[in-house]
C-alpha cells in the first residue's frame, strides 16, 4: 500500500469521523437530558442538507451562509419534536423513539413532495478542486469538514463549560431532581437539548451536502451510525461520542476500503450489539441505558 | 383461569368474522384476496410480535425474523425442491433457532438497551443477506421460488397451489391454527407467568420464575411463527426481495401494535384491520402515505398510547369525568 | 445434625464500606427467628444477601445443605426458601385469587406444551383449592376477586405473604413485615406469621425495625449493630443485654 493510499484513507477517515462526531454529539446531548431517543435523527441531518440545497443552490445565498442558517433552521425543528414529541412522552423512552420514527416519515415526505424524491440532488461544490498532500489528493470541499467540526466541538465544550445555560444542561443531565430544586427549568433544559441536537445534526449534513448524495433517506445510515457511537461511546457521555466517532469513522474508511461499506456496517453493527450486551453503560458513560 | 368463558357477544362476533373470511374468495375480486392473503400473514406476524409484547420486550428485529423464514422457505423451496410439509417446518424451526442465538445475548439486557440491540442484530442478518449472493442472492434477493402442489394432477386429492384462492384457504388454516394456539397460551399459567414478568420482575423472580430464560423461551416460540409468516410470504410472492425487510416495515408492525394495543389479545388483530383499510383506502394519497402513517404513529403514541383497545375506557372514564364535572359545576 | 438455615461468615462490602462484617448465625426448622438492629445496622444488606439480591464478598448462605448464596432469587425459591417485598409487590392487572394461582407457579404444571394442549384436570382443580385455601386462611377472602392494584396497603402486604404461600415454601424469608402498619395492622400479621408456623410448619426468618413486634413474635432474635452481631438469643436474654441496650440508645425505639 503506498503513502498515497493510507494519506488518502487517513484524511477520508477523518472527515467521516467529523461528521460522524457532528451528528452524535447531538445524539448524546439529547439522551443524556431526560433519555430522548430520537429516531428521525438522520433526517434531522438530511434537513440540513436541504437547507443548503433550497439556500444554496437555489437562491444562491452563499455556501458559508447556508451551512450557519442550517443550524437555526434544524434546531427548530428540533425543538418542535421536544415540545410536540419529547414533553407528552417523557419518561417513556421506546414510545419517544417510536413517535419519532413517524417524524422522521413525514419529513421524509415533507421533502420529498417538495423538492422530488427519485432524483439524487447534486450539489455543486463551492470550492471545486482540490489539493495534494504526499500524494493524495483531497479536495478543497472535505478540507473545510474537520476544522469546521473542530470549531463547532469546541464552542459546544465552551458552553457547556462557561456558559450558564450549558452548565445548567449538564447539570440537568447528572440529576435531574437536584436541577429541578435548583430553579433549572426541566423544559427550557430539553428544549435547549433538542436545539443543540438538531443544530449539530444539521450543519452536519449542511457541510455534506456537495460531498454526498441528497435524497429524503440519505439520514438513515447517518443515524444507525450515530446510534452506534453513542452506544459505544456511553449514551450521555458527549466525550465519548466524540472519541467513539473518529473510532468508529476509522474502522469504517479502513474496512471499506478493505472491503466494502456493507460489511463496514456489519462491523459497525456487530460491535454496538457486544457494548450494548457486555457493557450497556458503553465505553465510557455512566447513565445506563 | 384455563377456562374460557366467552361472553355471546364475541363468540357471534367472532363467527360471523370466520364466516366472511371463508367465504371471501367468492365475494372479492382475486386481486384483493391476495391482499386478504398478505393481511392473513400480518396477523399471524402482530400476534406473534404480542407474545413478546406481553413480556415487555419490544424488539426492533421482528420483521428481520420473519425474512430469516422467508428466505429459508425461497433457499429450500427453490434450490433444495423440497416439497413444502418440510419446507415449513424447517423454515419455522430455523428462525426459532436464530431467535435462539438473538435471546441468549439480548436476554442480558432490558427496555431501551433491549430495543437498540435488537435493532442492531437485526441489521446484522439484513446486512449478511445484502452481502452474500450464494445462497441468498445479494441485493437481488431470490426469485421463482415454486409454489407447491399436492399430487400430480388428475387424482381426487389434487391442489393446485398456484391458484389464489387455493392459497388463500392454505394461509386461512395456518391463521387460525396460529391465533388458536397463541390464545391458549395467553390464557394458560404459562402465559400467566410470562405476563407477570412485565407487571413486576422482582416478584416474578421471588416465586420462583426464571426470568432470563423465560424471556429466551418467548423470544424463540415468537420467532417460531414470525417464521410461519415468512414462509407464507415466501411462497405467496414467489420473490424475496431485502429491501422489503427494512426498518420502513418493522415500524409498520410496530404502528399495529401501538394502534391496536397489546395488553389484550385482540389488540394487534384490531390494529392490522384497522391499519390495513386505512393503508388501502388511501391509495390514492400515493407518496403522502408514509406522512400519515407517521402522524398516526405520533397520535397514538402522545395521546392513546394503551391503543384502540383501551378506548372504551377511556371513552368510559371521560364521560364519567364530564358528568362529575357537571355535578360539581 | 446439619443446620435448616446457616449464615456462616457473611461479609459484603460496597467499595470500601463493609456492610456485613463476619455474620455467622443458625436457624433451626421451625423457628421464628427474628433479625434486628438500629438503623444503619446492615439488615437490609443482611436480607438481600440471604435472599439473592446480592453476592456475598465472602462467606456463605447455606439453606438444607445446598449453598444458596450467590444463586439467583429464582433458584433458591425453587429449593424452598422464599422472600417478601415491603414495598407493595403485587400483579397490579390481576385479581387477588389469579395473584395467588400465579405464584403457585412452581407447584403447577407451566410447561409450553401444557399450556397449548393441556386442559382442566385434577391437578388443576387441587391447585385452585389451596390457593383458596391460602386466601382464608389469610384472612382475605373477601376481596378474591379484587383486582390487586385496588387493595388497601394492609392487604397487599397480606397478599404479598399469600403469594409466598402459594410456593409452598420451608422457609418463608419476611423483609419487614409490620413496616408502615398501625398496631391493628400489626397484630393482624403477628398472628398470621405464628399460624404459617403453628399450621403448616413453616420456617420464619424476618428483619425488621419494630422492636415490639418482634419481642412478641419471635422465639430467637440476632441483634446486628454497625454491620456486625452483637447478640444472640431469646427475647429477654436480647431485653436485658447491656450492649444491646447501648446500641438503641438515643434511637426512638425503646427495648421493651
Amino acid at each position: 500500500m503506498g503513502v498515497d493510499t493510507i494519506v488518502q484513507t487517513f484524511a477520508n477517515a477523518l472527515v467521516l469521523g467529523s461528521i460522524y462526531a457532528m451528528v452524535a454529539v447531538g445524539l448524546a446531548i439529547a439522551f443524556g437530558v431526560m433519555q430522548m431517543a430520537n429516531f428521525a435523527h438522520g433526517e434531522l441531518f438530511m434537513a440540513g442538507s436541504y437547507v443548503v440545497f433550497a439556500l444554496y443552490t437555489l437562491v444562491g445565498i452563499p455556501f458559508l451562509i447556508a451551512v450557519i442558517l442550517a443550524f437555526p433552521i434544524v434546531a427548530a425543528i428540533g425543538m418542535v419534536f421536544e415540545r410536540s414529541i419529547f414533553r407528552p412522552t417523557r419518561g417513556n423512552v421506546l414510545a419517544g423513539f417510536m413517535a419519532t420514527a413517524g417524524a422522521g416519515f413525514i419529513l421524509q415526505v415533507l421533502v420529498g413532495q417538495q423538492w422530488g424524491v427519485g432524483l439524487m440532488r447534486t450539489i455543486q461544490t463551492p470550492y471545486p478542486g482540490s489539493t495534494e498532500i504526499l500524494g493524495a489528493a483531497i479536495s478543497y470541499q472535505r478540507l473545510l469538514i474537520f476544522p469546521a467540526t473542530v470549531v463547532m466541538v469546541g464552542g459546544l465544550w465552551y458552553f457547556l463549560t462557561r456558559v450558564k445555560q450549558g452548565k445548567a444542561l449538564r447539570a440537568c443531565a447528572q440529576d435531574p431532581e437536584a436541577a429541578v430544586l435548583q430553579g433549572i427549568g426541566l423544559n427550557k433544559m430539553t428544549g435547549l437539548a433538542m436545539l443543540l441536537s438538531g443544530g449539530f445534526a444539521g450543519v452536519g449534513g449542511a457541510l455534506m451536502a456537495p460531498i454526498i448524495p441528497v435524497t429524503p433517506y440519505m439520514g438513515h445510515t447517518y443515524a444507525v451510525t450515530a446510534f452506534i457511537i453513542v452506544i459505544v461511546g456511553g449514551m450521555a457521555s458527549i466525550e465519548g461520542a466524540v472519541i467513539a466517532a473518529f473510532i468508529l469513522g476509522f474502522i469504517h474508511t479502513i474496512v471499506s476500503t478493505m472491503y466494502d461499506s456493507v460489511t463496514a456496517t456489519m462491523v459497525g453493527v456487530f460491535f454496538m450489539a457486544l457494548v450494548l450486551i457486555l457493557k450497556p453503560t458503553g465505553l465510557m458513560g455512566r447513565v445506563k441505558v | 383461569m384455563s377456562k374460557f368463558n366467552p361472553s355471546t357477544h364475541l363468540l357471534v362476533g367472532s363467527l360471523v368474522v370466520i364466516v366472511f373470511f371463508i367465504l371471501a374468495p367468492n365475494l372479492v375480486s382475486a386481486y384483493r384476496l391476495e391482499l386478504l392473503t398478505i393481511f392473513l400473514i400480518n396477523v399471524i406476524l402482530a400476534q406473534s410480535y404480542r407474545l413478546m409484547a406481553t413480556t415487555g420486550d419490544w424488539t426492533l428485529c421482528h420483521y428481520i425474523l420473519m425474512g430469516v423464514g422467508a428466505y429459508a422457505t425461497g433457499i429450500l423451496a427453490k434450490m433444495a425442491g423440497l416439497p413444502f410439509y418440510v419446507v415449513m417446518p424447517m423454515a419455522c424451526i430455523v428462525t426459532a433457532f436464530v431467535s435462539l442465538l438473538f435471546a441468549i445475548p439480548l436476554s442480558r439486557t432490558l427496555g431501551f438497551a433491549f430495543f437498540i440491540a435488537s435493532f442492531a442484530m437485526g441489521e446484522f442478518v439484513r446486512h449478511v443477506w445484502l452481502k452474500f449472493h450464494y445462497p441468498f442472492g445479494g441485493a437481488r434477493g431470490i426469485n421463482g421460488i415454486p409454489k407447491h402442489e399436492i399430487g400430480q394432477g388428475g387424482e381426487w386429492y389434487f391442489i393446485n397451489f398456484w391458484d389464489s384462492r387455493n392459497f388463500y384457504y392454505f394461509a386461512l388454516v395456518f391463521t387460525i391454527l396460529t391465533l388458536v394456539i397463541l390464545f391458549r397460551i395467553d390464557r394458560s399459567r404459562l402465559g400467566n407467568a410470562w405476563k407477570s414478568i412485565y407487571t413486576d420482575r422482582e416478584l416474578s423472580e421471588s416465586i420462583g420464575i426464571d426470568v432470563s430464560k423465560s424471556r429466551v423461551i418467548v423470544f424463540c416460540v415468537s420467532g417460531f411463527f414470525a417464521g410461519l409468516a415468512g414462509s407464507l410470504l415466501a411462497y405467496q410472492i414467489g420473490s424475496i426481495d431485502p429491501q422489503n425487510f427494512g426498518m420502513v416495515e418493522m415500524v409498520y408492525l410496530i404502528i399495529w401494535c401501538v394502534v391496536g394495543g397489546v395488553k389484550t389479545y385482540w389488540g394487534p388483530l384490531i390494529g392490522v384491520l384497522s391499519m390495513s383499510v386505512v393503508f388501502e383506502l388511501t391509495r390514492p394519497l400515493a407518496e403522502w402515505r408514509p406522512a400519515l402513517f407517521g402522524l398516526i404513529l405520533i397520535l397514538f403514541l402522545v395521546l392513546l398510547p394503551g391503543g384502540l383497545e383501551t378506548l372504551p375506557t377511556r371513552i368510559r372514564e371521560m364521560l364519567n369525568k364530564t358528568s362529575k364535572q357537571r355535578e360539581a359545576g | 445434625m446439619m443446620p435448616f438455615f446457616s449464615v456462616e461468615n457473611l461479609t459484603k462490602k460496597f467499595g470500601g464500606l463493609i456492610a456485613n462484617n463476619n455474620i455467622s448465625m443458625d436457624v433451626e426448622q421451625g423457628e421464628i427467628r427474628g433479625v434486628i438492629g438500629p438503623n444503619g445496622a446492615g439488615k437490609t444488606t443482611f436480607f438481600n444477601l440471604v435472599s439473592g439480591f446480592y453476592r456475598p464478598t465472602s462467606g456463605k448462605v447455606s439453606f438444607k445443605g445446598n449453598t444458596i448464596s450467590g444463586l439467583p432469587t429464582n433458584k433458591i425459591a425453587r429449593l424452598g426458601a422464599v422472600r417478601t417485598f415491603q414495598r407493595a409487590a403485587l400483579f397490579s392487572d390481576f385479581t387477588v385469587l389469579e395473584n395467588v394461582s400465579i405464584a403457585q407457579h412452581l407447584k403447577t404444571n407451566s410447561s409450553l406444551l401444557n399450556a397449548i394442549f393441556g386442559h382442566d384436570n385434577h391437578r388443576e382443580v387441587d391447585s385452585l383449592e389451596r390457593a383458596e385455601e391460602i386466601i382464608e386462611f389469610l384472612g382475605i377472602e373477601r376481596d378474591r376477586d379484587t383486582m390487586a392494584a385496588n387493595l388497601s396497603h394492609g392487604l397487599q402486604r397480606q397478599l404479598g405473604v399469600a403469594m409466598a404461600l402459594a410456593t409452598e415454601p420451608e422457609l418463608l424469608m419476611l423483609d419487614e413485615p409490620v413496616a408502615g402498619m398501625n398496631s391493628g395492622e400489626k397484630a393482624i400479621m403477628v398472628g398470621m406469621i405464628q399460624k404459617i408456623r403453628d399450621k403448616w410448619g413453616v420456617t420464619v426468618l424476618l428483619v425488621e425495625h419494630d422492636m415490639r413486634t418482634v419481642m412478641n413474635l419471635c422465639e430467637k432474635i440476632t441483634v446486628l449493630d454497625f454491620g456486625q452481631k452483637l447478640a444472640e438469643g431469646s427475647p429477654d436474654d436480647i431485653r436485658s443485654n447491656p450492649e444491646v441496650v447501648e446500641a438503641y440508645l438515643g434511637a426512638d425505639d425503646s427495648v421493651t
